[in-house]
């Protein structure tokens, strides 16, 4: 097909030739073609096939607002190819049809489907019989959908983003109406974006004689210092909150104040065969004249509702095309019926009565039912809707303070401009930026008179489409209704009508007017289904942003990538899991030293003259008492009673204690202490120095000489005794040294500045050579602790577990004088310790060698669970497999047998209560 | 004594960012300063990098301590003193940023220099990197020069002090410095930006 000669306003750069693939076919287009009007122009005019019935479905809207025309762009599915422009080699496919976009073998749906395909036809068709029902799933999960996703992962992966963007006004619709009210905003001081879904601002001006003013208003725009977004689409409105999506970068932007510009959505008209290639609305028409020099048809028919028709008839005429009949329903004739196999080659037309029928020959059928305002943002934002039954939709009817409409989508379409002015000035002036507008003059509504679409035209000629992404038709409405499906909103889920890729755009208007045929109510009381985001179709992957995975490394970590460890997440930190050999590390520890990094630990400083007063209140044993240089271990309880952390408390001063918590309860534990230092308003000061500190814990027999070669310290046990806590320089850096073990072996935890790890860890393995030190990691660290068993908070405890339950009697100190969290409610706990029904945790070994999985059952003698385990391992140390579970307190005594199931095993297992390790702690102490 | 001394990297030991790794990769070079191994330059186009695109440096060796009786400092302004800026955080609670010296000027202070780690991010385009990890408003009329804005960072807790008009400090813990610079390389990268020494830095805030 030729061009037209150039358009005033085009888009085209007739001088440039840009090359691309079509199925595989090369097609020549120009420079600033979109796909679809460059295979338009080379004839194609089945773009895409439908949904449902695979029927042929060509060139519509071209403005991105229909589905027909969704076809994949080197391999990235639901491309709309009215919107996306050319580039050169790029390779377009067609969606939805097999094998070929001319003979599509699921187009037998269409023939002979019907019976078959009403309405949720998945749920009854194809539910007989039952075992069939994988085979039909397989089936229909393979012909539904929209394209394929590509088979490789790498190739499905694109680089996409988040952009945030605060703004005093956000503009969302950039024709004339969006472009002056960003304009008005700006020039008050305003900082303004604009957002408009186009790819250059201007809406419907750009093809209907106003180019020149919308392409010169976007200068004046940018000019003004308007950030202005084309290709952009606003997905939807979230608290002040809205996302526009713009090829690989989602904008989130938070305005001050929201204008909606959002124009409005011309509607299709229902009648037979309304989905036939050829079949347009007169805005595309209109499109492919002004911007892409083509004339869409050589003879025309137009039925419209409105003067949008009319203009559509009268730019054809000056393409040059025929327009051999105009339908105006305000004259009462519409369209019954388009005729054509592959495409439109007669239409029908009429009375909405039947009456004075006639058929006329020709290519293309131009309709307009009228146009609906692009209230669904609005409304996402606040804004309220309402019939307006004299134009025969829904328009806005309330807006709540901190949004604005202007242009058509607040019905001022015949003076954009001034209604952009104003929402402009009014949004700016909100926000104290320059003069209040005057208010409105002139009539209220000079917008020429509208005829309201008939519900549906040329009903029992053939499938009438309601709506065209579901391949939803008239009858389907109908139906629904008739099988209880009454309301718009369940008519919706049932139907899938307005849930497809426009998103209500094209099809929910038509959708209620059927539902109000169908069940003899008013437009207005069945209203609209609920406006949801995204507005527009949008991928996943612009949806997901970059993936940001904040993991926490302690300084020492490049350490233990150079040693070979396998590093696996402990809570938001990257920990060495080990380095290999779990029980040779734990081993290690035993006999001569090991080394473990435990910077993960939490870290806080709480001082002030009431600090120790604070700890006292926070924790059911005393911390007043502690002397300066002593450490406490303490089990943080809940408000219940229950267990919440662990950890030790070092007194550094009369002021000043130094915490530890767990790994994964640090930044809890932090919250629990502000929250309750916000409440007390004590005079306690705390600083969280988690992540300024490195920790290592070296412990074994050798423990004690590899120290005293590090620090000027006398490391004898007399004067550094167990449960001592010193200042000291460690390596040549200043260093908080604890003498504490965790892991059954005299042991210090070294705790110093993050910016020294590397050194003092590798001077300590230097050191600790010639006595066999091991670097251990996280498993044989619980290798180790289990054998003492030491409690994991979370692992052996559950939100149930009490001190009294978790063995540990001996840390509640109901006889303090102050009050503490949790007193009341472990008052109550001591009073049921060993009662009926109370559990206890306690330790066991089992002889036959088999380790139970972590949350195995504990059986009763009936087989019925009765408790779990929660730590099992195997210890070479001590020659066989222990573990910790949860049992009946009548059960945690000595000896006491018991049984494990774990899957299809039945376990015999030993109570132990007291530590598998040196149980009276004299190695710790030594 | 200071029942907290052992908080203070003042030892003899090297001190390191937990960035050190990653600007040795992308090419610093290192200089030991004030205790630091410090990343003082990368290459020849930083100057230019900082004037039309986007730089970041890693500035984790700046002092920062943690004062609890903020006084009159404006809470959201920073106050530039005795090479530092003072930065209220809550109402009993200020940092104290810069120059190693600012030690000697405060009392009663819990040195948290290496528990926040520290990146400078400058140059025009510096607003856009922000803008792909972090939602806090930085646009002029919200956070003015000397603005300093406590708020998430690419999904963690941060703070984040406008130094000048198109320079940005950001402090973040110190953990999670090998995670923040993989960000912002990230963001300024697809930018044009690239990372840039101190001493660059320093040129350019002397040039303007």
């Amino acid at each position: 097909m030729t061009r037209l000669p150039a358009q005033p306003g085009e888009r085209l750069d007739r001088s440039t030739s840009v090359g691309f693939t079509f199925d595989g076919k090369p097609v020549e287009a120009l420079a600033g073609d979109t796909i679809a009007s460059a295979l338009y122009a080379a004839g194609q005019r089945t773009f895409s096939r439908s949904f449902k019935y695979h029927r042929r479905r060509g060139l519509l809207c071209c403005a991105g607002q229909c589905p027909n025309c969704l076809v994949a762009v080197d391999g990235a599915p639901g491309v709309r190819a009215c919107t996306e422009p050319v580039r050169e080699g790029m390779k377009v496919e067609h969606l939805n049809a097999t094998p070929s976009l001319e003979r599509d073998v699921m187009a037998v749906t269409d023939a002979v489907g019907g019976p078959f395909t009403p309405p949720g036809f998945y749920y009854k068709t194809f539910i007989r019989p039952r075992r069939l029902w994988p085979l039909y799933e397989k089936l229909l999960r393979n012909v539904a959908g929209l394209g394929r996703l590509r088979a490789a992962q790498d190739e499905r992966e694109w680089r996409t983003e988040y952009r945030r963007r605060h703004a005093d006004v956000l503009v969302v619709g950039g024709g004339l109406a969006g472009l002056v009210a960003a304009i008005a905003a700006a020039r008050a001081g305003a900082d303004v974006v604009l957002a408009d879904e186009g790819p250059e601002p201007g809406g419907r001006a750009l093809a209907g004689g106003g180019h020149e003013r919308a392409r010169d208003l976007a200068e004046q725009a940018r000019a003004a210092g308007v950030e202005v977004l084309t290709s952009a689409s606003a997905l939807g409105s979230f608290d002040g909150l809205v996302p526009v999506w713009q090829a690989s970068t989602l904008h989130q932007v938070r305005a001050r104040r929201l204008v909606f510009a959002t124009g409005d959505v011309e509607q299709p008209l229902v009648f037979a065969g309304n989905d036939l290639p050829g079949v347009m609305l007169s805005g595309g028409v209109r499109r492919l004249i002004a911007l892409y020099g083509i004339a869409p048809g050589t003879r025309a028919v137009v039925a419209t509702t409105s003067d949008r028709g009319l203009e559509a008839a009268d730019a054809l005429r000056a393409a040059g095309v025929e327009v051999v009949a105009v339908a105006d329903l305000r004259e009462g004739r519409t369209v019954l019926e388009a005729e054509g196999r592959k495409h439109v080659s007669a239409a029908v037309l009429g009375g909405l009565d039947g009456a004075d029928e006639r058929r006329v020959e020709c290519d293309l059928i131009v309709m307009s039912g009228g146009a609906a305002p692009a209230t669904s943002l609005v409304a996402q934002a606040g804004g309220r809707t309402a019939y307006d039954e004299g134009r025969g939709h829904f328009a806005i009817a309330e807006l709540p303070d901190d949004v604005l409409a202007a242009g058509a989508v607040a019905g001022h379409g015949d003076d954009p401009e001034r209604s952009g002015e104003r929402a402009g000035a009014l949004a700016a002036h909100a926000l104290g930026l320059g003069e209040a507008p005057p208010p409105p003059d002139g009539p209220a509504d000079r917008r020429a008179p509208e005829a309201v679409p008939p519900a549906v035209a040329g009903a029992g000629r053939g499938k009438c489409f309601a709506c065209l992404c579901e391949d939803v038709t008239a009858k389907d409405i109908h139906l629904s209704v008739d099988e209880g499906y009454d309301s718009i909103e369940l008519s919706k889920r049932y139907t899938t009508a307005t849930m497809g890729p426009c998103q209500g755009r094209m099809c929910q208007l038509p959708a209620i007017r059927l539902m109000a045929q169908e069940t003899g109510q008013d437009l207005a009381s069945i209203g609209t289904t609920t406006a949801r985001p995204p507005w527009s179709a949008v991928p996943l992957g612009a949806l997901a942003g970059r993936p940001l995975d904040p993991a926490k490394r302690s300084s020492i970590h490049p350490r233990h990538r150079e040693l070979g460890a396998r590093v696996m997440w402990a809570g938001d930190w990257r920990r060495a899991y080990d380095y290999g050999d779990p029980q040779a590390e734990a081993l290690a520890v035993h006999e001569s030293a090991g080394l473990i990094d435990v910077s993960t630990l939490g870290k806080l400083i709480v001082r002030g003259p009431q600090a120790g007063e604070f700890l006292d209140r926070l924790y059911p044993n005393r911390f007043a008492n502690l002397k300066p240089g002593r450490i406490r271990y303490g089990v943080l309880t809940s408000d219940a009673g229950r267990i919440m952390d662990d950890g030790t408390i070092c007194r550094l001063d009369d002021e000043t204690f130094y915490v530890t918590t767990t790994s994964s309860g640090a930044g809890a534990v932090e919250q629990w202490f502000s929250w309750w230092l916000a409440d007390w308003r004590m005079e306690v000061a705390l600083t969280d120095v988690t992540q300024g500190l490195a920790a290592v814990n070296l412990a074994g027999p050798r423990a004690r000489e590899i120290m005293g070669r590090l620090t000027d310290l006398d490391c004898s046990n007399e004067t550094f005794a167990y449960l001592d806590g010193k200042r000291a320089q460690v390596a040549g850096v200043p260093a908080l040294v604890l003498r504490i073990g965790f892991v059954g072996e005299v042991g210090y935890e070294i705790h110093f500045p993050a910016a020294y790890g590397q050194d003092v860890w590798d001077a300590i393995l230097e050191t600790g050579a010639d006595h066999a030190i091991r670097p251990f990691g996280l498993e044989p660290q619980r290798i180790l602790r289990l054998q003492k068993m030491h409690i994991l908070v979370g692992q052996d405890t559950d939100s149930e577990s009490t001190p009294f339950g978790a063995a540990m009697p001996w840390i509640v100190k109901l006889d303090k004088d102050e009050d503490f969290i949790g007193k009341w409610a472990l008052e109550h706990a001591a009073e049921r310790v060993g009662g009926h029904g109370s559990l206890a945790l306690v330790g066991f070994t089992l002889p036959d060698g088999d380790v139970p999985t972590e949350g195995a059952a504990v059986l009763a003698g009936r087989g019925e669970p009765i408790g779990q385990v929660t730590s099992a391992r195997h210890s070479r140390q001590l020659g066989q497999v222990i573990g910790m579970a949860w049992v009946p307190a009548e059960m945690a005594n000595d000896g006491t047998a018991i049984t494990i199931s774990d899957e299809s095993r039945r376990l015999r297992a030993e109570v132990l209560t007291r530590p598998f390790y040196d149980p009276d702690g004299e190695v710790l102490r030594s | 004594v200071n029942a907290l001394d052992f908080l203070e990297p003042s030892g003899a030991a090297v001190a390191r960012s937990p960035m050190e790794g990653q600007a040795i990769a992308a090419g610093a070079r290192m200089e030991l300063r004030d205790g630091w191994n410090v990343a003082v330059a990368y290459d020849d186009a930083e100057g230019e990098r900082l004037r039309t695109s986007v730089g970041w440096a890693d500035v984790s060796h700046l002092a920062k301590l943690e004062i609890q009786r903020p006084g009159d400092l404006e809470p959201g302004l920073a106050t530039r003193a005795h090479g530092a800026w003072w930065c209220r955080v809550t109402r009993d609670r200020a940092l104290v940023i810069g120059d190693p010296a600012v030690r000697e000027q405060v009392e009663d202070a819990v040195d948290v220099t290496t528990a926040l780690a520290a990146l400078t991010i400058a140059g025009p385009l510096a607003r856009e990197v922000f803008a792909r990890f972090c939602a806090l408003d930085l646009r002029p009329q919200s956070t003015p020069v000397r603005g300093f804005r406590p708020g998430s960072v690419a999904r963690t807790p941060g703070y984040v002090l406008r130094e000048d008009a198109d320079r940005f400090l950001m402090l973040f813990g110190s953990a999670l410095g090998e995670y923040l610079w993989t960000v912002v390389a990230d963001a300024a990268g697809s930018l044009g930006g690239g990372p840039v020494g101190v001493d660059a830095l320093e040129r350019e805030a002397a040039r303007a």
